[in-house]
């Protein structure tokens, strides 16, 4: 559950805040929402990390069919990747890669901070 | 253990963050360029969807309309002129930024700053050959003579600059995010470096070749293979011109030694072969209409972004449409709503190298007549990106500057010549353009013309009320005969150009009897013409061909001219082919293929259309027989021209046991049938190999016309294989990457009518549906309507934004 629940906030972000900020911005936000949405480790990496990958890829496929233009392939081309589809699928790895890493360090700022009051009322 | 596990994923994840942020190798920044929202993805986007409908200038007087018409014409409509070239700067830079400073890096010798160490020769030679002194002494003169053509190249600047401001990273064009870099401030002084960039890549000499022909050869036969005006020439200005003025006097030396060494070394880059340009005009007594038709299209190498930018420039006064070169004011090529005009490289020797005798190593002082003149040195500081800036120091004496010297190329033998070209001086080619846009008369076309020095072109004229003229201008040098053809002594003051020709001497014409005017890069003047004029370059067979239809058509309609631009008759073939058949006999009968060849080449109407094969076989023919021709005279080895296809063909046809045949080391003696067949039988091994890998050998896919981006290697940037015909020499003169940049035909009735096209499209955007989109109708020899708009016009429009004052 909170697995989806993260994805679905991250997917959010980077649709709504992105086209503003930067994808380091991005990357912040993310850390923060897996710290205070208390996503476990694996939920705030595959979470985060798909939300974002997933949004990448979204919207690279919505410019494609809104603008119908060639750079995708020209791109493609260029950078040795052969065909349009894989600069989109580079594109959601990038974006799965920068998401992950940013929600699981998030989740794990997050577990350091739980330890602290533990040990307090046990001790 | 939590801590640490903590510690590790964020020092991971800042470790991929900073991976995807910078450069890895030649790889750009990763994450900036496949983020959705901001990397190259945004550049998918064509204009139309990106429609402002109002922008906030500063320094604007008045609001300014700005209408794209259905093809991202834009037409600006101003209040006046400073408002108009501050929009102007505004709206190209948002079409076309990345092309108009690239250009200009490029013109300034600063590549490396973009890809590194790789091109620290290039850009050394580019600033030794002193195209960034020249736009020095360019704004020099501005500054101290004509503030008032400055303050709108300012103005244009400053429209670039609020671009520039104005662009989020999500608008950057890809160029830069692929380059990983980001535009610097436009200035006045680039808009002149543009135009001496333009002289660089339009004029040439061969100093260098002519002197080893002259070692080689002597000068008698120098002059028989190479003469200066070969019989049956077709000059610009037409033969029967009378000159109607007093030439000034030139004093050419008593004696005048050349120097005496072979030199081993290679030519400074020369222009491409195959740039030149047509135009021409017909007066209303050869048209159908009665009004005149104005015809223009320059030939340069065929690029995208492409180098012309079409537009409309309005002011209450004037309206001016056409061609503009991104990076310098006005309309280039075009028509307002009383003239047209048009131009071609007047390709004439104003370039030459002296040799120069430093008095020690210092080379602080040279030798000059009896006595020392000092130089001056100038640092050139290049910056490399990836590496430490390079200073070059580049000697200036009083001819120019010293290209190669100990520092840069020192194994060449011509270390320590300068160069003097008229590139190097304050000139002001900025205002021609300013002026032209709104003359309205053949006065003011002149008025304008005065203040051209280089690249020398020959600028066509046709006004409404009837007037065609002609008039080859540029600052040419008063020369002596024979003077900077070969390398000069820069310690002999005798060897100085002993000024200019006066500008109203200039060769010009109006309303001549034969009722039209045309250049095609051809020798501008027959030997009538009181002053020496001397080109390795000159055209001999568009300028016929041109001129013979010209003077056969009447009634001729707006139709008619744009046939003749797409003319793809081959001049060369109708009249060597013939010949070469005789030559080559009966010798390969009995051999299939060679019998094929023949009679395709038999059954060829002599149109290198897309479709025919005729031209492939006489292109590769008579390329080998060329070769075969000339062939000792290239084993030299050392840097020469060899003699024009025009006095080869003379030489075969009216000379065929000639002594230039004969190959010295054989004992028999060889006649022009030699190097025929033996050119026969090399062609159709070239055939073989040729059909063996593509059995399709019609003109189009043997020549495969390709349109190369800016970047040679943003290949997926370009466009290859165009089917088109046409080909070097032929009025439609696209070879495989040069041609006709521009075409526009421009009929001046009561209204004017106007057409153009260019190979390209009006975005620099290759994301962009409007990048490319002209090119398949100008492969067609198809047109766009150029009609002038009105401010208040409704239909065709894609879109408007109205650029405001910000008050």
């Amino acid at each position: 559950m909170k697995f989806i629940s993260f994805f679905c906030v991250t997917a959010l972000v980077v649709i709504l805040l992105n086209p503003i900020f930067q994808y380091w911005v991005i990357m912040i936000i993310i850390a923060v929402l897996a710290m205070v949405m208390g996503s476990s480790g694996a939920a705030a990496f595959f979470g985060g990390g798909l939300g974002m990958g997933v949004a990448w890829l979204g919207q690279s496929y919505f410019i494609v069919a809104t603008t119908g233009s060639s750079l995708a392939e020209y791109m493609a081309e260029l950078m040795g990747l052969g065909s349009s589809l894989m600069i989109h699928l580079v594109t959601a790895a990038l974006g799965f890669l920068l998401g992950s890493f940013s929600g699981w360090t998030g989740s794990l700022f997050r577990a350091i901070m739980k330890r602290k009051p533990t040990d307090y009322y046990k001790g | 253990m939590k801590y640490l596990g903590f510690i590790i994923v964020l020092a991971l994840t800042i470790v991929l963050a900073l991976a995807v942020s910078g450069p890895l190798g030649p790889v750009p920044p990763l994450a900036p360029l496949l983020d959705p929202n901001h990397g190259f993805w945004q550049n998918s986007y064509s204009e139309d969807k990106r429609v402002e409908e109002e922008v906030l200038l500063e320094n604007l007087s008045a609001p300014v309309k700005v209408t794209y018409d259905e093809q991202l014409i834009p037409h600006i409509f101003a209040e006046n002129e400073l408002d108009l070239y501050r929009a102007q700067g505004f709206v190209t830079a948002k079409h076309r930024l990345w092309q108009m400073e690239f250009q200009t890096m490029a013109a300034a010798g600063r590549i490396s700053e973009l890809v590194g160490p790789i091109a620290l020769d290039l850009d050394r030679m580019t600033r030794r050959k002193g195209l960034g002194y020249g736009a020095d002494q360019g704004m020099k003169f501005l500054q101290e003579q004509d503030q008032e053509t400055l303050s709108l190249i300012e103005a244009y600047a400053d429209g670039v600059n609020q671009y520039i401001a104005s662009l989020t990273p999500a608008q950057l064009p890809v160029e830069y995010k692929i380059l990983n870099y980001t535009p610097e401030p436009w200035t006045a002084y680039k808009s002149l470096l543009l135009l001496k960039y333009m002289t660089d890549m339009l004029v040439g000499d061969r100093d260098l070749e002519y002197s080893n022909l002259y070692k080689i050869l002597g000068g008698e036969k120098l002059n028989f293979l190479f003469p200066e005006y070969p019989i049956g020439i077709d000059p610009v200005v037409e033969s029967e011109h009378k000159w109607d003025f007093t030439p000034l006097s030139i004093s050419k030396p008593d004696s005048v030694t050349y120097p005496d060494d072979m030199l081993v070394i290679d030519p400074l880059p020369q222009p491409e072969e195959g740039i030149g340009s047509n135009n021409w005009a017909v007066s209303g007594t050869k048209t159908k209409s009665g009004s005149p038709i104005l015809a223009n299209d320059p030939h340069l190498s065929l690029n995208l972004p492409s180098l012309w930018y079409a537009m409309q420039l309005t002011t209450p006064s004037n309206s001016v449409k056409g061609a503009t070169l991104p990076g310098a004011l006005g309309i280039i090529s075009g028509f307002n709503e009383h003239i047209a005009w048009g131009v071609t490289n007047a390709t004439k020797d104003t370039r030459d190298w002296y040799k120069i005798t430093f008095a020690d190593d210092s080379r602080k002082t040279y030798k000059y007549g009896e006595g020392w003149e000092e130089t001056t040195f100038r640092i050139e500081e290049i910056k490399i990106k990836g590496a430490e800036t390079y200073l070059d120091t580049v000697v200036y004496t009083g001819f120019g500057p010293v290209v190669y010297d100990k520092s840069f190329k020192s194994e060449r033998q011509d270390v320590n010549f300068a160069l003097k070209w008229n590139v190097h001086e304050g000139s002001n080619e900025q205002k021609t353009f300013i002026l032209m846009n709104k003359a309205t008369n053949h006065a003011e076309y002149n008025a304008a013309l005065n203040n051209y020095t280089a690249p020398a072109q020959n600028f066509v004229f046709a006004a409404k009320n009837g007037d065609i003229a002609m008039r080859i201008q540029g600052k040419f040098p008063l020369k002596w005969k024979g003077q900077g053809k070969f390398f000069m002594d820069g310690a002999d003051p005798k060897m100085e150009w002993q000024g200019y020709i006066p500008n109203e001497q200039n060769p010009s014409t109006l309303n001549p009897s034969r009722g039209f005017v045309s250049s095609a890069n051809q020798h501008p003047v027959d030997s009538t013409y009181p002053y020496y004029v001397f080109d390795n370059s000159y055209e001999f067979y568009r300028n016929r061909r041109i001129n013979s239809r010209l003077m056969e058509m009447n009634q001729i309609t707006i139709q008619d001219m744009q046939a003749l631009q797409f003319d793809d008759y081959y001049l060369l073939a109708a009249e060597a082919l013939p010949t070469m058949l005789q030559l080559l006999g009966k010798e390969y009968e009995a051999n299939a293929t060679g019998q094929k060849y023949i009679q395709e080449l038999r059954d060829w109407d002599y149109y290198a259309d897309p479709n025919q094969k005729g031209p492939t076989l006489f292109y590769i023919w008579w390329d080998k027989v060329y070769d075969q021709i000339w062939h000792e005279l290239t084993s030299f080895g050392v840097p020469i021209v060899t003699p024009s296809n025009y006095r080869t063909v003379q030489l075969l046809k009216e000379q065929p046991e000639g002594e230039v045949f004969d190959l010295k080391k054989t004992p028999e003696l060889e006649t022009a049938a030699f190097p025929v067949k033996k050119g026969f039988e090399l062609m159709l091994r070239e055939m073989e190999e040729l059909v063996s890998k593509d059995a399709d050998y019609q003109w189009a896919n043997f020549k495969k016309t390709s349109i190369q981006h800016l970047v040679p290697q943003f290949k997926p940037f370009s466009v290859e294989n165009v089917y088109t015909g046409g080909g070097r020499g032929i009025v439609n003169a696209t070879s495989e990457r040069h041609g006709a940049s521009w075409r526009m035909v421009v009929e001046l009735g009561e209204e004017m009518t106007a057409f153009g096209i260019y190979p390209g499209g009006q975005s620099g955007n290759p994301g962009s549906k409007y990048y490319k989109n002209f090119i398949p109708l100008w492969a067609d020899g198809e047109y766009l309507n150029f009609n002038i708009r009105k401010a208040d016009q409704a239909d065709a429009v894609l879109f408007q934004t109205t650029l405001s004052p910000n008050l």
